[in-house]
């Protein structure tokens, strides 16, 4: 009986289990509810988010136009204070200087004096709050140009000397071969930084030595520069050090007493250095001295003269290609004429000179020469334009390489050289063997080959030791001893008259006219290795412009001196 | 399909035909699922049709018949578990129209994946509405059920015409004329 009953269930039970089902069905579906309101209203909130976000992102870029915008008024007041400001300054230390000349009452001149050192402090400091507030605005930007940090060491040295009653004794300086010829930065940054490290040695200690050292040492982008000024001076407490290089801050000086400036000297180069990617810092001992130093890593343009023995090979297949060209050289700077020239016979090339382009376009014909080297500044006719002439009259086939020299480092000068068929652009100072290079691959490989007997040399005479080596040993390949000193004689005599022209032309206003003889003289310094003469006369060319009478004579003051220096060492050598 | 709709069929046929006839049919009808079905589930429409076919073996009464007396059944079915949907509507053409903007909104929340049949409504005239039923299923005369009964509900007498949409696959037009109320 149990049996038959056993495979159904009781009606109980069945609505029981049927109960059952609809329960956990209306509970699936009621969870399913909940499931798809709670992911609604995360859609939602996901939907409220992304549209606050979108809100913010707007409001933020408005809030950054509006900042942009502020601050690139804030750069254009500054651009403006600075004309608004120096102008007049100019003119107010222009006329204290008139009156210091014409004055003769001693009580006066006193007077005067004190006006001008008040003056040239109330110039600086306008210059570094100026300088500060380019870089607050962002206004600041770094160049990258050539520099050549010896010249640029040079400069800085010369000038700081010429404003220190006995500068040339307390100066000194030593470079390091590891130093890189030319590397890229921004030169006027790092005048501004050495000058300003080279004036705080010179305020802060009365006597003894400031010496500047150099080196370098392996960088994974090029090379890192390291610079170090050793006054022995003040010192700094390690309290002070802490601060030293913050906004506004100042060591206390109980050596001088004058107006000392803002305190902003530091800071700008800390800003500097630290923008191009370096270090700078102190180590002192109050009583003892300071040493400043810095450190910049730098893209090596031209890496330091390989050893002796390198490139023999290389040499014999240039030299082989130059020997028996006939080149057309038109210059007409008479020193620059005697060095290509002698340059140029070196070679064992027959040379023909033009004085000015017009010369260079009447002596040129087909055939006649297998290079033309062109100098741009000319007198009558430019190079570039004597260069297009001859470009418009001949065919192309028929027309030898044509390389110009220039002193100018502006890319204009490539743009334009380029447009009138000019094949290569070589910058003045150029080496004999930077030039014998240049012609030889302008000319391509044929000529004989030659075997060259390397010169012995014996003392070297002392006013080499004034000349940049890399220059003065192509200067040496090519010419002897006494010829290079017959050169710099020649220099020397040039520009001295070059700086009196610079000199005239200045008290006459004629800034233009001063630029181009500065810009003459850098050319003509570069070419012999004169690399102080030649960095300072380049200041003077870009300055000339906008400085006032005062700078300008410190800068020609300095260029005298300098002059003066490589003139004692001729006398010394020629004894 | 879902499986509410095979529940209830199964319901109804219990409460015309009795638990035993059921289970024999279902026995006999050779259903994939053994004829045990959920609510929340889903099924294939071609079973329902099958079971559909079977009880009308049983009962000599025609397919469409049973389909539209499981209509009328479904109509009391929804009144009675969804009373939400009715409140509100004071005719059968409120409810009618209800159906597309309404009730299978709410079906998608709970089933993001149900098949729905579209409902498209047009009142063409002064108690006259036009209702276009497009599904790929044959259940013309279980709408035809659900309809009758919904105007039934809302106390309304009405005529109703039954034909093919003009070059529309799959699809139907009723069109109701309210004849009293």
């Amino acid at each position: 009986m149990a049996s038959e009953q056993d495979d159904r269930v009781s009606r109980s039970r069945y609505e029981r289990e049927k109960a059952a089902r609809k329960e956990a069905e209306a509970l699936l579906e009621g969870k399913s509810r909940e499931l798809f309101l709670a992911n609604q209203s995360l859609s939602q909130q996901s939907e409220i988010l992304e549209r606050t976000v979108t809100e913010r992102t707007s409001e933020l870029r408005i809030a950054l136009d509006k900042a942009e915008a502020a601050s690139a008024m804030r750069a254009r007041f500054i651009a403006t204070m600075s004309h608004e400001i120096r102008t007049p300054l100019g003119g107010l230390l222009g006329m204290i200087d008139l009156m210091y000349g014409d004055e003769t009452d001693p009580a006066r001149r006193e007077l005067l004096e004190y006006a001008k050192t008040s003056g040239d402090a109330l110039k600086r400091i306008v210059n570094d709050v100026l300088d500060f507030s380019k870089m607050e605005a962002g206004a600041f930007q770094f160049e990258n140009e050539k520099v050549d940090i010896r010249a640029l060491i040079g400069g800085v040295l010369a000038l700081a000397a010429a404003s220190m009653p006995d500068g040339e004794s307390r100066l000194r300086s030593s470079i390091s071969p590891t130093v890189p010829p030319i590397f890229a930065g921004d030169a006027t940054r790092i005048r501004q930084v050495l000058s300003n490290l080279v004036s705080n040695a010179a305020r802060y200690s009365a006597d003894g030595q400031i010496e500047l050292r150099a080196f370098a040492s392996e960088h994974e982008k090029g090379a890192l520069l390291r610079v170090e000024i050793e006054d022995q001076g003040i010192g700094i407490s390690a309290e002070q050090q802490k601060n030293l290089f913050k906004d506004f801050t100042q060591v206390p000086n109980k050596l001088t007493s004058a107006a000392q400036g803002t305190g902003l000297g530091l800071a700008i180069s800390r800003r500097i250095i630290e923008g191009a990617d370096g270090r700078i810092g102190v180590f002192s001992e109050p009583g003892v001295g300071s040493t400043f130093w810095f450190e910049l890593p730098v893209e090596v343009l031209e890496a330091c003269p390989p050893s002796k023995g390198e490139g023999k090979a290389r040499l014999r297949d240039v030299k082989a290609r130059v020997e028996g060209a006939r080149i057309l050289l038109a210059e007409d700077n008479k020193i620059n004429q005697k060095l290509l020239l002698t340059f140029l016979k070196r070679m064992n090339v027959s040379a023909e000179l033009a004085e000015n382009g017009r010369e260079a376009v009447e002596k040129f014909a087909p055939g006649k020469y297998d290079l033309v080297l062109m100098d741009v500044a000319m007198p009558e006719m430019d190079g570039l334009e004597a260069t297009r002439i001859i470009r418009d009259s001949w065919p192309a086939e028929k027309i030898p390489p044509i390389v110009v020299l220039t002193a100018h480092v502006l890319d204009a000068i490539h743009e334009d050289s380029a447009r009138v068929g000019i094949d290569r652009v070589l910058s003045k100072p150029i080496t004999f063997g930077d030039l014998r290079d240049a012609i030889s691959e302008e000319l391509g490989a044929h000529g004989n080959p030659d075997h060259h007997t390397p010169r012995q040399f014996g003392a070297r005479p002392a006013i080499f030791a004034h000349l940049s080596n890399p220059i003065l040993e192509g200067l040496i390949e090519s010419m002897s001893e006494n010829e290079v000193i017959a050169l710099v004689e020649e220099f020397v005599i040039d520009a001295r008259r070059l700086l009196a022209a610079i000199t005239a032309n200045l008290r006459r206003g004629e800034s233009e006219a001063a630029a181009a003889e500065a810009h003459a003289l850098k050319g003509m310094s570069g070419l012999i290795g004169a690399l102080g003469v030649s960095e300072l006369a380049g200041q003077l060319e870009q300055s000339a412009a906008y400085l006032d009478a005062d700078s300008i004579e410190e800068v020609i003051d300095a260029l005298s001196g300098q002059v003066d220096t490589l003139d004692r060492a001729l006398s010394a050598s020629i004894e | 399909m879902k499986g509410v709709v095979f529940v209830e069929l199964l319901a109804m046929a219990e409460d015309a035909f009795g638990e035993d006839v059921v289970d024999a049919v279902i026995d006999k009808a050779d259903l994939a699922h053994g004829g045990a079905y959920t609510a929340v589930g889903n099924y294939p429409c071609a079973e329902l049709v099958k079971i559909v076919d079977a009880f009308s073996d049983h009962s000599g009464l025609s397919p469409d018949l049973l389909q539209r007396k499981f209509g009328h059944w479904m109509m009391g079915f929804f009144a009675q578990h969804y009373p939400a949907f009715f409140e509100n509507k004071s005719s059968s053409f409120e409810m009618l129209e209800a159906v597309d903007q309404e009730i299978h909104v709410e079906v998608l929340k709970l089933y993001p994946d149900a098949e729905l049949p579209r409902f498209e409504t047009d009142r063409t005239g002064e108690g006259q509405l036009q209702m276009v039923y497009s599904s790929p299923r044959p259940l013309v005369s279980f709408c035809h059920g659900l309809i009758e009964a919904c105007v039934e509900r809302f106390d309304e007498t009405a005529e109703i015409a039954i034909e093919a949409t003009p070059a529309q696959n799959n699809s139907t037009t009723f069109r109701i004329d309210i004849t009293g109320r």
